[in-house]
């Protein structure tokens, strides 16, 4: 998938612009806070239909905009182009339009514009904590299959509806009678929407490991033996049993730990307290990595998402890299930045030019950001 | 009254939080806007339209309005909206007895009944376990709804609750108190609609016909 063109208007520090993009590699150069991370968050915002940095719609107007409006033509594998258009209001009115049609509704976004963002936040990906990895296969996940989404939405509002009862019981707001028969009800709703994310996630991970490893040798120069286990926190035997086994014995599993989840007044497990465990050579990441390591696998772990859709979908995402090649040494950041030019468009926001000086694909187009406006270099 | 003033310009000043300077109109509004799916922008184009001179008379609204709430009942055996209770598919004869239909609320029973396949009879729940809002088992007629299997010596159950995460949990507590039971339960399937595209039917839909597809 590729940008074409994009056009924005009153979004965040940015002036209006009218910009085309080179298929290869678009480098936004300024200092921080001149605005070439909003820029990259106005271009990925149909992705997810929402900011990738986590802002509210309304933090995305512009100072003395009334709104926000942003037109993105995309360009699919097929050759089909695509605009993403969307305005955002003060006072949380909002439009999406795909191909001129109305999107109501996130959920009908899931998987369309694939892009994967970089940020200095990746690196928190492999030290960090749980939520963090979660994350990064709920959205690998939802980008390549549009049941998984929907899986984790009832999955999300099951777990939000029993913790919700344990929290009231807990607080003594209601008596106990009954109480075990309601949370068996919530238990087995929360097991029907489970199964399928545990499966999901539980054959992602175990395709991701060769993936990562493979991507991590390319760019860091040196093989080494990267291990990506599925955590659940569930123990379940068989993790892609069919779906009735595995509804069956996630059922029982809850139904067991009902009384602690009672006395405790809150859910005691599910795919809500998931992890993945990182291994390079052995040693475990998540708590024995090395600054270096685990920027690297954190970066590799991104790229092997990416890989990943590919190879289901066919389709090449487009890569977004905010300030991150800071973070690697130069050796690195050449290795990485040819390594994803040649198949990917990209987008680098980078404070520092040096960084990407030295690197001069052919189909490269280079901007200046300074207080909002986006100038083409030469 | 009246009516020259445009209507915009009143709702403009309910943007503002203003009030009419009538305060028996501002009573109306108010009322109005207490229904569910009004705001107090629609509530006062309503109110205005049952004030103007040439309007139907507001009387035969108050009316229709006290003469419902007057007769209007939940029929004691299964729930649903009726004057007579028990109501007329309770005491029908020729509606199969053995055979009950499990519907969230009163409003369900309708499409039932206008397509008219569906011989059997009907319960009617009310609402739907959630406990975010408050809702429990004991919140629901389950006692009643066993009494009624006891009673009526009910052979099938058709549990036609809505494709929610609160519809399956509702219907997942029905299976448990039923279960090991002589009645055959089943649930309504979920799919592809009747004439619809295939081209036009939304992922989540598509992937649940998908999952319960049959042998053909």
């Amino acid at each position: 998938m590729r940008l074409i063109e994009a056009t924005l208007s009153g979004f965040r520090n940015l002036a209006e612009a009218r910009l085309s993009f080179s298929p290869g590699v678009n480098v936004f150069t300024g200092a921080n806070g001149q605005g070439k991370t909003n820029l990259l968050e106005a271009l990925n915002y149909p992705a997810l239909g929402r900011s990738f940095r986590g802002a509210r719609d309304e933090e995305l107007i512009g100072f003395g905009a009334d709104a926000a409006r942003v037109v993105v033509e995309a360009e699919t594998e097929g050759g089909t182009v695509e605009s993403y258009e969307y305005g955002l209001e003060r006072g949380g009115g909002r439009r999406l339009r795909v191909a001129g049609e109305p999107v109501p509704r996130k959920a009908d976004l899931v998987g369309r514009l694939a892009t994967v963002v970089y940020d200095p936040q990746t690196v928190t990906l492999v030290r960090g904590a749980p939520d963090g990895r979660r994350r990064y296969l709920d959205q690998g996940l939802c980008g390549l299959d549009h049941a998984y989404f929907v899986e984790l939405q009832a999955y999300n509002r099951a777990l939000k509806q029993k913790t919700s009862l344990l929290r009231d019981a807990a607080a003594g707001g209601r008596g106990r009678a009954g109480l075990r028969d309601d949370l068996r009800a919530w238990s087995d709703e929360m097991a029907l929407h489970a199964a399928p994310l545990i499966r999901d996630r539980a054959r992602y991970a175990r395709e991701l490991g060769p993936v990562a490893q493979d991507v991590l040798a390319g760019f860091t120069g040196r093989s080494a033996t990267l291990e990506i286990v599925y955590a659940p926190g569930l123990e379940i035997a068989e993790k892609e049993a069919p779906a009735a086994d595995l509804t069956r014995e996630i059922s029982s599993l809850l139904d067991y730990i009902g009384e602690a989840e009672i006395r405790r007044g809150r859910c005691l497990a599910g795919p809500h307290a998931d992890d993945l465990a990182l291994s390079l050579d052995g040693v475990d990441l998540r708590t024995f990595g090395s600054q270096g390591e685990t920027r690297s696998v954190a970066i590799a772990l991104k790229l092997a998402q990416g890989e990943l859709v590919f190879r289901r979908r066919r389709i090449r995402p487009i890569l977004f890299f905010d300030d991150i090649f800071s973070e690697l040494d130069q050796e690195r950041a050449r290795r990485l930045q040819e390594a994803t030019a040649q198949m990917h468009q990209v987008f680098i926001a980078t404070a520092r030019a040096d960084d990407v000086a030295g690197w001069r694909p052919r189909d490269a187009r280079r901007w200046a950001v300074e207080a909002g406006r986006i100038t083409e270099a030469p | 009254m009246d009516h020259s003033a445009p209507a915009t310009r009143h709702a403009a000043r309910a943007r503002e939080g203003g009030e009419f300077q009538s305060p028996s109109l501002e009573r109306l509004v108010r009322a109005l806007s207490r229904l569910p799916g009004l705001g107090r922008k629609s509530a006062t184009r309503i109110a205005l339209d049952l004030l103007r001179e040439d309007a139907a008379s507001p009387h035969e609204l108050a009316e229709s309005l006290a003469e419902a709430r007057a007769n209007v009942r939940h029929c004691g055996r299964c729930g649903a909206i009726t004057e007579a209770d028990p109501c007329a598919i309770c005491t029908s004869p020729s509606r199969e007895p053995h055979q009950l239909c499990v519907v969230a609320s009163p409003v369900d029973v309708l499409p039932f009944e206008k397509a008219g396949f569906y011989r059997g009879r009907y319960f009617v729940l009310g609402r739907l376990l959630s406990p975010l809002d408050g809702v429990r088992a004991e919140d629901l007629p389950f006692a009643r709804l066993a009494a009624r299997v006891e009673q009526d010596g009910i052979g099938e159950m058709i549990l036609a609750l809505d494709a929610s995460v609160e519809g399956e949990a509702t219907s997942l507590y029905i299976q448990r108190m039923f279960s090991g039971r002589d009645l055959r339960l089943s649930r309504l399937a979920t799919g592809i609609p009747v004439g619809g595209a295939l081209a036009y039917t939304d992922e989540a839909t598509l992937h649940r016909a998908f999952q319960f597809r049959r042998d053909f």
